[in-house]
């Protein structure tokens, strides 16, 4: 029994010391920086003296910050709000629809999946380009939406955000309609046809059957995607850059253009460490289903 | 109501859902093909025809293209290869040995998945200029195995815990030590895992876009995806170029899923029948 414990321990040490020096020593050096003046000037002589709180008052007392924390919450609402919804009524149309609609959907679904998120969003800047962009010829064609030939979706917030939040949704749709699907099947088909002799409502079905059944697969699927979306860079960056007038600047780019534009490193570091925070909430409800799950043991 | 008829209807609209998804990725490979010209058009030609690979050559001209191509496959491989070499062992004591602070070690690994990238760039900024790493390929494969590592860990871990345990404890019957028990019986049977594992870390790598931005500065040192953005927010854009780079950069992504897309699926039912 003791070879084998040192055997392990010789398995897993490399992993672990790596950990070690590529996250655990970041952190740590992130968390010391939250503390920490660390400015342009810090780059070359290397001096960054220990201010106390004073990254996380100056981050906490500045109007800005509580304008992009309450975007940021007002995007992830609104995206996984609607990558849930929709991704539910996908996953219902999987189930019902014939065999032939069911794989060539699945298969579309798998492609957007794919899909690398840098080439989304340059597809997605492209059709939404105002002269050229296919978006704006077919909303001027549906009429509904007034004449929009060369309109720029980029040019306010509101709109910008739209789009943005339209794409990650797009993006994010399939894994989650994929795995809820996967759940469906997993419904023993014996309730649905003791629900139908009972006459009951689709509807009805839907609510007392279908989503009890998939609450624990909903709940993984609606922490992870909370995270994901408060994590995510690159749609934001690529359409974007947090603009117009940091008018679609979440919590990431904040922290990203705080320390590695503005160089002012110690309050990006603090908005990082209050980010990392808000998410943990989430992160020990997703580590605690995996642990009840018996993923962790 | 007729469950033959709600079959149908459910069928229609799982086709124009369909449509209207898929719509971003037919469009990128419709632009790609036009002949430069139909690419800029007031009205938008809706079938690339006829088809031209005018697009695809100015964006494979000069040698910049294979330059990127070849950074991006540099670093990529080179990241899965060290992540692999590492988490086999660690894959396997945390799926097979019990040891202290195992339970710890595996709550870490899901947990720095959900760190933001945009937290983690801050500090390893500072480190890497710190130790003149910047601007530097090696530089940044370590910053890939932030992520990577812990997700290839976790992976195959999970592959090595489906293995059926009774084949070690028959070769340790026969006269194998543990060690060799794992070395021959465990390691063959995970193979697939570890392909599967490994592509999957190579896509993490090949799509990362932050790190790679921020960390290579000068324009020898791009990857594809940096490449790619740095040329669509550029003044001049010359779309049609941009759009069939990013049609060769996303291809073996896309080849790759839609080749495993039924294991892809199933693998999600079996995760499912858990929750």
């Amino acid at each position: 029994m003791r070879a084998d414990r040192r055997l392990a321990y010789a398995l897993i040490a490399p992993a672990v010391l790596i950990l070690l020096a590529i996250l655990a020593y970041p952190m740590a050096r992130l968390i010391l920086l939250s503390f920490q003046r660390f400015d342009s000037r810090s780059l070359f002589t290397g001096e960054a003296p220990l201010v106390g709180f004073d990254n996380y008052t100056r981050v906490l007392t500045d109007p800005q910050f509580w304008e992009v924390l309450a975007r940021t919450a007002g995007v992830t609402i609104v995206t996984v709000l609607a990558v849930m919804v929709a991704g539910f009524g996908l996953a219902q149309l999987l189930r019902k629809a014939a065999g032939w609609a069911r794989v060539t959907l699945l298969v579309g679904l798998v492609l957007i999946w794919a899909m690398p998120m840098v080439s989304s969003a340059i597809i997605w800047q492209w059709m939404f380009q105002p002269q050229y962009g296919v978006m704006n010829w077919i909303l001027t064609r549906l009429v509904i939406f007034g004449d929009l030939s060369a309109h720029n979706w980029f040019g306010n917030t509101f709109e910008a955000l739209t789009i943005i939040i339209v794409m990650v949704v797009w993006k994010g749709l399939p894994f989650v309609a994929l795995t809820l699907y996967a759940g469906m099947t997993q419904i023993p088909e014996e309730l649905y046809e003791a629900a139908a002799l009972d006459g009951a409502r689709a509807g009805a079905i839907t609510r007392n059957i279908t989503v009890p059944m998939l609450a624990p697969i909903i709940g993984v699927l609606t922490t992870l995607q909370v995270i994901w979306s408060v994590n995510s860079f690159t749609p934001f960056w690529v359409l974007t850059q947090g603009g117009p007038a940091g008018g679609t600047t979440t919590l990431s780019i904040y922290a990203y253009v705080k320390a590695l534009s503005a160089n002012d490193y110690g309050a990006g570091a603090a908005i990082s460490i209050l980010t990392v925070l808000i998410l943990s909430t989430f992160a020990i409800v997703y580590v605690r289903r995996l642990s009840a799950q018996g993923e962790i043991s | 109501m007729n469950s033959r008829r709600s079959r149908t209807w459910a069928s229609v609209a799982a086709m124009l859902v369909l449509v209207v998804m898929i719509f971003p990725v037919y469009w990128m490979f419709a632009t790609a093909f036009k002949a430069p010209g139909d690419v800029l058009s007031a009205t938008p030609q809706f079938f690339p025809w006829p088809i031209s690979l005018d697009n695809f050559t100015r964006a494979l001209g000069g040698d910049e293209f294979f330059v990127y191509l070849r950074n991006s496959l540099t670093v990529s491989l080179s990241t899965v290869v060290l992540a692999m070499v590492v988490a086999v062992g660690a894959a396997v004591a945390t799926a097979r040995f019990t040891f202290l602070g195992r339970k710890a070690l595996l709550v870490v690994l899901v947990a720095v998945q959900m760190i933001p990238g945009s937290a983690m760039i801050i500090p390893l900024y500072l480190m890497l200029r710190q130790i003149g790493g910047l601007d530097f390929m090696p530089g940044l494969v370590l910053t890939y195995l932030t992520f990577v590592l812990p997700f290839t860990v976790w992976n195959l871990r999970g592959f090595v815990v489906n293995l059926p345990i009774e084949l070690e404890e028959a070769a340790m019957i026969d006269g194998c030590s543990r060690f060799q028990a794992i070395v021959r019986v465990v390691l063959p049977l995970l193979a697939p895992g570890i392909v599967a594992t490994s592509i999957f870390a190579f896509i993490n790598a090949w799509d990362d876009y932050l790190f790679a931005y921020v960390l290579m500065r000068s324009q020898q040192n791009y990857t594809l995806p940096v490449w790619l953005v740095s040329f669509s927010t550029s003044n001049q854009i010359d779309y049609g170029a941009t759009i069939a780079a990013s049609v060769i950069f996303s291809l073996p992504v896309l080849i790759f899923f839609l080749l495993i897309q039924r294991k892809l699926v199933s693998g999600l039912t079996a995760g499912a029948v858990k929750g």
